[in-house]
């Protein structure tokens, strides 16, 4: 057991550390979000909605288009250099590989949802509202979901020729739940109201996230095998 | 059974389903009774349920047949699920069509999000991708693989799809025919969606049948073809 989770760690570790030291996906991930917030400031006309109003849908459409932009690349600097059949080769199993590979872009995207949120509070005048906990609590697990659909999907869409062109075909229907909870979570502590509302919705989005993952290290060897 | 006489049971079966969706027009239009409240446009019932039902028969199918490739790898189970999901999509395809007409009518709305509404949409797109994954891999053995990985996640996430759909309030009428006090139908009603229902399944194992016949063709042509070159 200590093996698998230091082999899951040292992947998490080397995907991390290659972040840190390129910053391709990140600089790409933040520039992102911010250029969104600002073209989805000119797109909506405050005389008829009020921006708090549709705030909380937009933070999340953009974190799923972000998200896509970053994770869809999860394999890409790996298989250009051929790293990715060594990686595969390696003794790790297919879904300690999976998982390290999971937490690595977990931790670039829930950073990425940080900055969303910032961008869009400062944008839009929000108001953290009443809890940011509970606020940090819905981003993170809609993020883990979400990250475990992205990183098994992008392992297949970079094995066709389409590549990430057919990524949001695969992953936006079974995205459907993240962003129903996750945006009707955060409209709601936007607006101030009690945490209670919105435990519901937090047990799906980690019960959503659960499933997804425990899914895709199931389901990654199939994708990867050759 | 060889594949030959798959193909002639398909080739029946498909037959007889053709036959009998005209039987199934035929009884709509001249026999079956005028809903009160709706009028005539009731009349597209005998082919929306049953187009439906047989979707989600055809998708349970390729999910399943799907996994068991990936546990067995018989080729015959990839065949299976590729027919199964083509069969699914066509009749998919029906639902989503003759859904809005008749909502236009009933409800006045094409479109609402409902929670089967919105449940099928997605079961379709999610079919979409499983077809566009399996044409675009150079290698059809991961084209197979990939797109059972796409069937399998998206059959277990259907629950959570419908459960947070159904946060939005439900326009679709509820069950009428399978539910505990029994079917609240009158008779020649519910007669003739059975019938339709039994003339759908009919023509979805023809042509799923056909579909599977045809892909065990392909595979013996190319055996026959390599064995050739040798």
């Amino acid at each position: 057991m200590s093996l698998y989770l230091r082999q899951v760690g040292v992947i998490v570790w080397k995907d991390l550390l290659l972040e840190l030291r390129t910053r391709e996906r990140f600089a790409a991930m933040g520039a992102f979000a911010v250029l969104a917030g600002v073209l989805f400031n000119f797109s909506t006309d405050t005389s008829l909605v009020r921006p708090q109003d549709i705030a909380a849908g937009l933070i999340w459409m953009t974190l799923v288009f972000d998200g896509l932009l970053g994770v869809g690349r999860t394999f890409h600097m790996e298989s250009e250099d051929g790293a990715l059949q060594g990686l595969l080769m390696s003794p790790a199993p297919k879904d300690a590989i999976f998982l390290g590979k999971t937490i690595s872009n977990f931790a670039l995207l829930f950073v990425v949802a940080l900055l969303v949120l910032g961008v869009f509070m400062l944008f839009f005048g929000l108001e953290i509202g009443s809890s940011p906990l509970a606020l940090l609590l819905a981003l993170g697990l809609g993020s883990l979901g979400f990250v475990a659909l992205g990183t098994l999907f992008s392992a297949v869409s970079a094995g066709t020729r389409m590549g990430e062109t057919v990524l949001p075909i695969l992953v936006f229907p079974l995205l459907v739940p993240m962003v129903i909870y996750g945006a009707g979570a955060t409209g709601r502590l936007l607006a101030g109201r009690p945490v209670a509302e919105v435990a519901g919705n937090l047990r799906m989005l980690g019960a959503f996230a659960l499933v997804a993952l425990a899914a895709g290290a199931a389901l990654f060897r199939f994708v990867v095998e050759d | 059974m060889s594949f030959t006489g798959i193909r002639r049971t398909g080739v029946v079966l498909a037959a007889l389903g053709l036959l009998g969706l005209g039987l199934v027009y035929y009884l709509s239009f001249f026999w079956v009774s005028t809903e009160a409240s709706q009028g005539i446009v009731q009349r597209i019932f005998y082919v929306h349920p049953p187009a439906a039902w047989t979707t989600f028969v055809a998708f349970g199918i390729a999910a399943l047949t799907s996994a068991m490739y990936l546990w067995l790898r018989d080729e015959r189970l990839d065949w299976a699920a590729q027919s199964a999901a083509e069969g699914g999509m066509v009749f998919g395809t029906i639902m989503l069509t003759t859904g809005p007409l008749w909502g236009r009518i009933a409800w006045g709305t094409y479109w609402t999000w409902e929670p089967r509404l919105t449940l099928t949409l997605l079961l379709w797109f999610i079919f979409l991708g499983y077809f566009m994954v399996r044409s675009s891999t150079e290698n059809p053995d991961q084209g197979k693989r990939f797109s059972a990985v796409v069937a399998i996640m998206g059959s277990m996430l259907i629950p959570f799809i419908h459960l947070s759909v159904i946060w939005f309030r439900s326009l679709h009428p509820q069950p009428v025919v399978i539910k505990a006090e029994g079917p609240s139908l009158p008779g020649d009603m519910l007669t003739l969606l059975l019938t339709s229902l039994g003339v759908f399944l009919v023509l979805f194992t023809g042509l799923f049948m056909l579909r599977y016949a045809l892909e065990g063709a392909r595979h013996e042509l190319q055996l026959r073809a390599r064995r050739a070159a040798d």
